[in-house]
């Protein structure tokens, strides 16, 4: 919103004011000539920064239009484009953002147009990758000028004084929030100092430091920032989270390898990442021969922004008849387990909620693979094998339903199918 | 008939109740004067021999018991105390079995040698083996030559049964097993010659089904296939010999079978709750050895004598308390099992393990504190009773267990005769209701409890009638309490271990109480020496667990503010999901 109005003031000003300016002469001050910018800046007596503002940004349109049309109008919506170009080596880091910054600090004294210069800036630090650091924003907010901003008398007081750039502060501290970075004791200062005591910029900044440490620690399952970049530890991470019992231990069956053979073809072998509890052994060491186990997947898991797939092992869940709920009295040397009498929990002492559970089956492993196909969970199961004697006699089901990889090439052998047909169509029709 | 005094722990106030408390437990269980001149004797030469013979102190440092004092003992007889004299033994009564306790249990190792030996090991064979087993083994069993051991833990299995896999398969010909498996911590493992081995057999019930149940076996080394491990490198009680036993291929005949094949379980509950009371008499006997230490006359601070500070009487007070209690029950029991009709006391016994264990502990590590840093140094022996006391709250069954078998065998005995009476109240009719309002009236005004115990006929000596009055209430109230749990759990109090914990903290102390007044009324009724000291004990004793009493009852009340069982669940739970401490260190910051 804040674009269209500049855009809309700057084209009426330029309309009344632009030939004036172009009628007087441009000078370009010495320091400036090492710089490739589009926008020159003269040296004009000193005025209240707001009115040089729309000077600056009337001077910038009228530049502007003296070259190329729609790159100006793109020029005035992003100014500054050139100081966020980059190091001529073109990577973009916090080394050359933070120099863009000095630049513009120490290009002028008043610092004209600063408003617009740290909207751009916000823009463009995910660009850089520095939407997380606070240096960076400590910095950004060090363009301000400070003590200008303070107000002075009641008056001022009650109006919010400069509301223009409150708000353009209060744009940083919004970023800052969304992004989760708490700020720290210099954006306090900097803010005390820039607009004072009682100003909207510096109660945002207590009410950010009022949530931000009772929240941080809300979540009781984070997730780490940034996530592991191998998939093996990856999916160590994945299953630790998945099992959810400190006691379960995750074996790596394979380890991811491409190999070329000496014929020159390519073996691929995708890694195989596996967790099982003491827990789920028992369970899968007392069950029945007879009856089958299957390996079903993928299913899907969200990590922030990362989808992960893995593949259970699980069993069907025992018929009523036999499940054991009878205690054996001859079972405890020491004490009785159970006690023989007719008397049953008070109705009004019953504590428990009544929860309706469904009844499912043991789950007997977790894992994760690089690819879904039956061959590589069959190695798995070769590899749980050594851990599980049992798995050796049970009969394996594989109920695998397509993964993400395999759709595409579904789709493409559908289309190669009916192609062939229409072929063989135009071979007859020929 | 045992509920004799378990009628004392579990009252509902009814007549035939009150009288049943009266036949067992007063007057306290005297010996005839023969009796103990007998014993006297017995106990004069190993007195001697453990004050002049036994070196405490070499026998810890070297982690073994050397032959010589071996030989000794076994020529005093302490081998088989309890094998009656026609197999060579001594044949002694539980009574006397405990007084020659208090002795033996100046050296712990060498009690706990015994203890192993003949209160379980071969007690197998004494309560229920047949004759022929009894004249094979028990003769060289008294004599010494051969020592027992009792084969039951597993490295899976403590007190469950069903996770024992030590198996013993029947052979082709029927007449003999085979015994494949292996035991750990099994006290006179290297020294054995006799075990009773617990085996799972493969039992055809009479529904035809098959089940694996245990059975008791008495197996020689000389089966061959019987090897046993280093021995174990322990905390206390180093001179005792601890290992694993293995059993390969052993082959047991079946004349060897202990009670009936697949009756394994209820050989092992016997043999378990039948050796625990000597517990409290070999603790009260090693207590009041440590009481006569004359290190707080020698020592002089600030020109006053050690024992001239409160604090240090203060300690001495608690061990002689102590010590006074725990002899008072273990002989309680000893007479009350003693009587005719081999009445079962294992309840009894079981609250007598529990008292002197923890009592020791609590007492030897007073006394140590007395003598402050010497008594931390190996140059004097507290450090070692202190090391060797530890196991008593472990072994022989664990404290926990067997407070929870004390509360459930109580509870159930209580609920079968309250069942009806919950029953009516739950139903809620107009006339039980009016009744327990009435009631409850009354006791909150202060009700007046008369269980006979003092005035007119009354069985106490006029001197106790405070502590009486006050075992009297605490009874009354308790049966109340256990009327209420039952209302309010039933069945299921069996998971309420919290719950049972207190349960079996009163009962603990109502006994103590009341072997305690039993005692002190018979010594001043006679007029023993020194009758007036142990009425002092008895009642700061009971005044204590009076209010202790009071204290736990309290929190047994629904939704009582003392109750903290739920919080200290939930912390639990908490600690035990992360399986870490949970708190942010105190210098964290979070930003």
């Amino acid at each position: 919103m804040n674009y269209v109005r500049k855009l809309l003031l700057a084209r009426e000003l330029a309309a009344g004011l632009g030939i004036l300016r172009r009628a007087a002469p441009r000078r370009d001050f010495p320091q400036l000539q090492g710089l490739i910018c589009a926008q020159c800046f003269r040296a004009v007596p000193a005025r209240s920064i707001q009115s040089s503002a729309i000077r600056a940004r009337a001077e910038l349109t009228s530049s502007a239009k003296s070259g190329k049309e729609e790159e100006s109008r793109s020029g005035a919506l992003m100014p500054f484009q050139e100081l966020f170009e980059g190091d001529r080596k073109g990577d973009k880091d916090k080394a050359s953002f933070t120099r863009a910054v000095e630049i513009f600090c120490q290009r002028d004294i008043r610092r004209r147009g600063h408003v617009e210069f740290i909207y751009a800036a916000l823009k463009k630090m995910p660009e850089y990758g520095l939407e997380r650091d606070l240096e960076v924003y400590n910095k950004i907010l060090d363009v301000f000028p400070k003590e200008v901003f303070v107000p002075r008398n009641f008056i001022q007081k009650i109006f919010t004084h400069y509301p223009r750039q409150q708000e353009c502060a209060l744009h940083v501290l919004q970023q800052m929030e969304d992004n989760g970075v708490t700020p720290n004791y210099q954006t306090k200062f900097l803010l005390l100092q820039i607009f004072g005591e009682k100003s909207r910029a510096i109660r945002k900044y207590w009410r950010i430091m009022y949530w931000f440490p009772k929240l941080k620690h809300a979540n009781p399952y984070p997730v780490p920032d940034p996530l592991p970049q191998d998939p093996i530890d990856l999916a160590r991470f994945t299953l630790q989270r998945i099992a959810a019992d400190l006691s379960a231990k995750v074996t790596v069956y394979q380890m991811a390898l491409t190999d070329i053979t000496d014929a020159g073809k390519e073996i691929t072998q995708p890694h195989i990442v596996g967790i099982q509890s003491p827990d789920q052994q028992d369970l899968l060491a007392h069950h029945n021969p007879d009856r089958p186990v299957f390996v079903e997947g993928p299913f899907r898991l969200w990590l922030k922004k990362t989808c992960v797939y893995y593949y259970i092992l699980r069993g069907d869940p025992l018929p009523p008849e036999e499940r054991e709920d009878v205690i054996d009295p001859e079972r405890n040397f020491y004490c009785p387990l159970s006690l023989d009498l007719d008397l049953d929990q008070g109705i009004w002492d019953d504590e428990e909620f009544d929860v309706d559970e469904v009844v499912e089956g043991p789950i007997f492993a977790i894992c994760m693979a690089g690819a879904g196909d039956q061959n590589t969970l069959a190695k798995w199961i070769l590899g749980l094998q050594h851990t599980n004697p049992v798995l050796s006699q049970v009969p394996v089901v594989f109920q695998l339903t397509p993964g993400p990889d395999e759709l595409p090439l579904a789709t493409d052998s559908e289309n190669g199918e009916e192609e062939i047909p229409q072929s063989q169509h135009a071979k007859q029709e020929l | 008939m045992i509920r004799g005094d378990q009628h004392s722990c579990c009252p509902i106030g009814e007549v035939p109740k009150r009288r049943g408390l009266h036949i067992k437990v007063f007057p306290y269980p005297e010996i005839s004067k023969d009796e103990l001149e007998e014993i006297n004797q017995f106990v004069g030469p190993v007195e001697k021999f453990f004050n002049e013979e036994v070196d405490s102190k070499k026998i810890d440092q070297e982690a073994k018991i050397p032959p010589e004092t071996l030989k000794g003992l076994k020529s005093l007889g302490l081998f088989g105390m309890q094998i009656p004299e026609e197999y060579g033994g001594l044949g002694l009564s539980n009574t006397m079995y405990a007084r020659l306790g208090e002795i033996t249990s100046l050296d712990g190792s060498i009690a706990v040698t015994l203890a192993a030996h003949q209160a379980i090991g071969l007690k197998g064979i004494l309560i229920a083996g047949t004759e022929e087993q009894k004249a094979k083994y028990l003769p060289r069993l008294a004599s010494g030559e051969h020592i027992a051991a009792f084969c039951l833990t597993e490295p899976g299995s403590g007190s469950d049964a069903a996770s024992i896999q030590t198996r013993a398969t029947m052979s082709e010909d029927g007449k003999s097993f085979l015994l494949n498996g292996s035991k750990v911590w099994i006290s006179n493992g290297g020294l054995a010659d006799i075990f009773t081995v617990f085996a799972k057999t493969q039992v055809v019930d009479k529904d035809g089904a098959k089940k694996d149940k245990i059975t008791a076996f008495i197996v020689e080394r000389a089966f061959g296939g019987v090897t046993n491990g280093k021995p174990e490198d322990k905390l206390g009680i180093r001179g005792s010999n601890t290992c694993e036993v293995h059993f390969e291929n052993t082959k047991v005949p079946v004349e060897n079978v202990i009670g009936e094949v697949g009756g394994g379980f209820k050989v092992a509950m016997n043999i378990l709750n039948s050796g625990r009371f000597s517990m409290g008499s070999g603790a009260a006997g090693m207590i009041k050895k440590l009481i006569g230490s004359e290190y707080g006359f020698k020592k002089k601070q600030f020109n006053k004598k050690l024992c001239d500070f409160g604090l240090i009487q203060e300690k001495f007070t608690l061990m002689a308390q102590k010590a006074y209690v725990m002899e008072s029950m273990a002989y309680l029991t000893a007479g009350m099992m003693d009587r005719p009709g081999e009445p079962d006391c294992s309840v009894e016994a079981a609250m007598v393990k529990i008292f002197s264990s923890e009592g020791a502990w609590t007492c030897v590590s007073e006394a140590l504190q007395v003598l402050g840093g010497l008594g931390y140094m190996k140059d004097y022996p507290y450090e070692r009773y202190l090391r060797d006391s530890r196991i008593l709250m472990i072994f022989e069954g664990t404290n926990e267990i067997l407070r929870m078998y004390v509360a459930l065998t109580g509870m159930q005995y209580a609920g079968k005769i309250l069942t009806e009476k919950i029953k009516d109240i739950k139903k809620g009719g107009v006339g039980t209701a009016l009744q327990m309002l009435a009631s409850k009236l009354r006791d909150s005004v202060g009700r007046k409890v008369d269980l006979g115990l003092v005035g007119e006929g009354g069985v106490t000596h006029c001197s106790l009638e405070e502590s009486a009055k006050k075992l009297e209430e605490n009874i009354y109230y308790f049966g109340i309490t256990v009327e209420g749990l039952l209302r309010r759990f039933g069945k299921t109090i069996v998971d309420e271990q919290l719950i049972l914990k207190r349960v079996a903290d009163t009962v603990i102390n109502l006994y103590g109480m009341t072997a305690t007044i039993s005692r002190a009324s018979r010594s001043i009724s006679i007029g023993l020496h020194n009758h007036d000291h142990e009425v002092l004990l008895t009642n700061i004793f009971c005044t204590e667990a009076y209010f202790k009493n009071n204290y736990t009852m309290t929190q047994l009340e629904k939704y009582a503010d003392e109750n903290l069982d739920d919080s200290i669940k939930k912390v639990a739970q908490q600690v035990l999901e992360k399986r870490a401490y949970l708190c942010s260190h105190p210098l964290d910051r979070t930003f």
